[in-house]
C-alpha cells in the first residue's frame, strides 16, 4: 500500500519509471476491481444483501416497530383496565367509574386472578377504609401488579392516579372544612415549554437510529464479497492462477479492497436513503404523533456524513478482507467476521449512553467509536471541526493499516497455503 | 534394485548435450523447500529448453507441485536457485511471471464470468492492449473449440471446458514457458485427449513445457525428457529412451522402483 502510494508520489514529481510503474499498477488495480465488481453484480445473494434487504428492512424497522409500539400504547391509554378491588369504598369506586381510570371488579381470589391475567391489577383496601379516611387515620392501601406484563404496569399507574385524585379530593374537602382555600397550597404554578426545534428533534431521532444501521450495513454490505474474493478464491482454486500473473500482491489486494468498499458504501447509502424516505414520508401516515417532525438532512451534513461513513466502511472492508485472506475457507472467514459485526454494532448502540466522552478529543481517535461520535455531532448540529478532522484522519489511518495487513497476509506462503 | 539420479547440468551459456541449438528456458539448481520441520523438496535440479516437454513424474506428495510453485514464484525456495527465461525466480519474480503460463493443479474458474470475460481478465492482468487481446481471445477459443460457448457463464461449463478456459488463460499472453500441473486430473477421456493434443501443440510452437503428472502413459506420449521425483528428490532424469536403455525396464517399472527406493531411503 505504502509502496503503491510512494510510486504514485514519485510519478507525480516527474519520475518517468515511477510514472510507468504507477500506470501499470493502476491498470492491475482497475482490472481486479472491474472483475470483482462484475462478479458481485451477477451474484444474486450480494444484490439481495446490498439492495433488497436494506430497502425492505428499513421501512419495517423505522416504521413497523414504532407503529406496533404506538399501537400498544394507544390500546393501553384508551382501554380502561379491569382492576380487582378488595374491600369496600363507595366514594372511591364512584370516582373510579366517573374518571374511567379503572374498571373495578369483584373476585373471590384477587391475587390468583392477577396471576392468571383475568384482572390487570389488585387494589387492596383495609376494612372500614372510608371511615378511617374520615377520621384522618391515614389508612394504607395496597396495589398488586405484574411487572412482566406491560398492561398490568399501565393499570398500576392508573390505580396510583386514582388514589392520588381521591386523596386530592379528600384534602380539598378538609381544607374547605377548615376555611382554607386549596389554591393556598399551590403558591407557584409551573409552566414548561420545549424550545427544541423540529430539526433538533429529528436530529435526535436520527442520532439514535442512523449510526446503528450504518455500522450494521458497513459490515454486512461488504461481508459476502470479502469472503468470496479471498477465502472463496482459495476454495475454488482460482487464487493460485491469479498469483502467477504479473500484478503485485499490493495491486491485487487494493483492487479487491476497493470492490468490497464499493459494496459496503453502496449498502450504507441504500440504508440511509431507505431510512430517510421511511421517516420523512412514512412517519406522518403511520405514526400520528410525528406529523410535525421535520426528518431531513441538510446537503452539507449529508456530504460530510458520507465522507466519514466511507472512511469507516474502508476500515471495515480492510479488516474483513484481511480476515478472509487469512481464513482457510469461506466458512472460516464468516466465523472470523461475525464477531467483527458485534464489535461494531455495540459501540454504535453504546455511544448515546457515554455522552460524557463526546467532548473529549481522545474519543475521536478511538477506532469505530470515533465515527459514531462524529455522526452524533453532525446529526445533533453540534459539529466541532477539530473532532471531525481527528475522527477522519484516524479512521483513514486505521483503514490503511487494515489494507496493509491484508497485503502482508496475501504475501505470506503460510497464509496462502494454510490448511 | 536402485537407479542413481542422473542430472545433466547445463553449462553457463545454457547449452547441454540435449539442448544443442535451442534456448534454455528453465534451469533449476538444487531447489529445496522446507515447511517448518517438513522437508518437501530436498534438492531438485533440471533444465528444459524451447520446443521441449519435460515431465515431472512422481506419486502424490513427492514434491512435484511444490517444485512447480517455486518455479512459478508462488513459493520462495529455502535454498537453491532457478531461472526462467533468464530471470531469477526470487529476485526477478515479476519478469518470471510475465514469461510463464501456468495451469495449477485443481484450478477452478470464475463461475459468474463468461468464458470470454475470464480469458479477457487474464489478458488485462498481463497488460495486453484491447486491440491485441480481443483477436487473441478469438484465436485461442477457436483452437480450443470453445468459440460457441465463449459467452456462456463458466458455471454452466463441463469440467473439460473449464480446463480449456484455464488453458486459454494461461496462454493468452503467448508465454515461452508453460507449467501444467496434473492437467488431465479428473477429466474424461475426450477432454484429457484434447489437453494432451494441446501439450504437443505447445511443443511444436517452440514453447518449453513443464508437465507434472503421475500418469505414466501420459508421460510416455508427451515428454521428451522426464525427471522422476520421489521423497522431494529427483531420483532419475533423462530421455525416456535413455532411461529405458539404462535400466532395461519400462517407465512404469522405473517409476515404481524409484518410489520404493525413496521410501527405503
Amino acid at each position: 500500500m505504502m509502496r503503491v502510494a510512494w510510486a504514485w508520489v514519485r510519478g507525480a514529481r516527474g519520475d518517468r519509471t515511477a510514472q510507468a510503474r504507477s500506470q501499470e499498477t493502476g491498470m492491475w488495480i482497475r482490472g481486479v476491481y472491474a472483475k470483482e465488481t462484475l462478479e458481485a453484480f451477477r451474484d444474486k445473494r450480494s444484490l439481495l444483501v446490498l439492495v433488497v434487504l436494506p430497502a425492505l428492512i428499513m421501512p419495517v424497522v423505522t416504521l413497523g416497530i414504532p407503529y406496533l409500539e404506538q399501537r400498544q400504547q394507544h390500546m393501553i391509554t384508551t382501554t380502561t383496565p379491569e382492576v380487582a378491588v378488595v374491600g369496600k369504598a363507595p366514594n372511591l369506586i364512584h370516582l373510579a367509574y366517573t374518571s374511567k381510570l379503572i374498571k373495578p371488579v369483584q373476585t373471590t381470589n384477587a391475587r390468583k386472578a392477577l396471576q392468571a391475567r383475568r384482572v390487570l391489577a389488585v387494589l387492596e383496601l383495609p376494612p372500614n377504609f372510608e371511615a378511617l379516611v374520615a377520621r384522618d387515620a391515614q389508612p394504607h392501601v395496597g396495589v398488586l401488579y405484574d411487572a412482566s406484563n406491560p398492561e398490568s404496569v399501565a393499570a398500576r399507574t392508573r390505580v396510583i392516579d386514582l388514589i392520588s385524585r381521591y386523596s386530592q379530593a379528600v384534602v380539598a374537602q378538609r381544607l374547605i372544612a377548615r376555611h382554607i382555600n386549596p389554591r393556598d397550597l399551590l403558591p407557584v404554578v409551573l409552566d414548561e415549554r420545549n424550545v427544541a426545534t423540529q430539526r433538533q428533534l429529528s436530529g435526535l431521532l436520527l442520532a439514535s437510529l442512523l449510526p446503528f444501521f450504518i455500522a450494521m450495513w458497513a459490515v454486512v454490505g461488504g461481508m459476502s464479497l470479502a469472503v468470496d474474493e479471498a477465502a472463496g478464491e482459495k476454495e475454488r482454486g482460482t487464487l493460485e492462477s491469479l498469483l502467477v500473473t504479473p500484478p503485485t500482491r499490493e495491486a491485487i489486494v487494493v483492487g479487491k479492497f476497493l470492490s468490497v468498499l464499493t459494496a459496503s458504501v453502496g449498502a450504507v447509502i441504500v440504508v440511509v436513503i431507505a431510512m430517510m424516505v421511511s421517516l420523512r414520508w412514512g412517519y406522518p401516515y403511520v405514526l400520528h404523533t410525528s406529523q410535525k417532525l421535520d426528518v431531513s438532512l441538510p446537503i452539507g451534513t449529508a456530504i460530510v456524513m458520507l465522507g466519514v461513513a466511507i472512511l469507516f466502511a474502508a476500515l471495515m472492508s480492510g479488516v474483513q478482507l484481511a480476515m478472509s485472506i487469512y481464513a482457510k475457507s469461506p466458512r472460516e472467514a464468516q466465523q472470523f467476521i461475525t464477531p467483527l459485526y458485534f464489535l461494531t454494532v455495540l459501540p454504535a448502540l453504546a455511544v448515546q449512553y457515554i455522552t460524557e466522552w463526546q467532548s473529549a478529543a481522545w474519543a475521536y481517535i478511538l477506532p469505530v467509536l470515533n465515527t459514531f461520535f462524529a455522526f452524533r455531532e453532525l446529526l445533533l448540529g453540534t459539529v466541532n471541526w477539530g473532532h471531525l478532522i481527528l475522527a477522519s484522519v484516524s479512521s483513514a489511518f486505521y483503514a490503511a493499516l487494515a489494507v496493509e495487513l491484508a497485503i502482508i497476509l496475501m504475501s505470506r506462503e503460510s497464509v496462502i497455503f494454510r490448511t | 534394485m536402485s537407479i542413481t539420479p542422473q542430472v545433466r547440468q547445463p553449462d553457463r551459456a545454457g547449452r547441454t548435450e540435449s539442448g544443442e541449438g535451442r534456448q534454455l528456458l528453465v534451469e533449476a539448481r538444487d531447489l529445496q523447500k522446507k515447511f517448518k520441520s517438513y522437508h518437501a523438496v530436498r534438492g531438485v535440479s533440471f533444465t528444459c529448453y524451447s520446443g521441449e516437454v519435460f515431465g515431472l513424474l512422481g506419486p502424490n506428495g513427492a514434491g512435484k507441485t511444490t517444485t512447480i510453485r517455486m518455479l512459478t514464484t508462488i513459493l520462495r525456495p529455502t535454498s537453491g536457485s532457478a531461472r526462467i527465461a533468464g530471470h531469477d525466480v526470487v529476485h526477478e519474480a515479476e519478469a518470471v511471471r510475465r514469461a510463464i503460463g501456468v495451469l495449477p493443479e485443481n484450478a477452478g474458474v470464475y463461475g459468474r464470468l463468461t468464458g470470454r470475460e475470464a480469458i479477457r481478465y487474464a489478458g488485462r492482468l498481463y497488460g495486453l492492449p484491447r486491440d491485441v487481446l480481443e483477436p487473441r481471445i478469438v484465436e485461442i477459443a477457436d483452437a480450443l473449440e470453445l468459440t460457441k460457448h465463449l459467452d456462456r457463464l463458466t458455471d454452466t461449463y463441463s469440467k473439460g471446458m473449464k480446463q480449456k478456459v484455464n488453458v486459454a488463460r494461461a496462454l493468452i499472453h503467448n508465454p515461452s514457458v508453460v507449467f501444467l500441473d496434473e492437467p488431465t486430473s479428473g477429466l474424461d477421456v475426450i477432454s484429457a485427449r484434447s489437453v494432451r493434443d494441446f501439450v504437443l501443440r505447445f511443443k511444436a510452437e517452440g514453447r518449453c513445457v513443464i508437465l507434472s503428472t503421475h500418469v505414466m502413459e501420459e508421460a510416455e506420449r508427451l515428454c521428451d525428457r522426464v525427471g522422476i521425483i520421489a521423497g522431494g528428490r529427483i531420483r532419475s532424469e533423462g530421455t525416456l529412451d535413455a532411461l529405458k536403455a539404462e535400466t532395461g525396464k519400462d517407465l512404469e517399472e522405473i517409476f515404481v522402483a524409484m518410489v520404493e527406493e525413496s521410501i527405503v531411503t
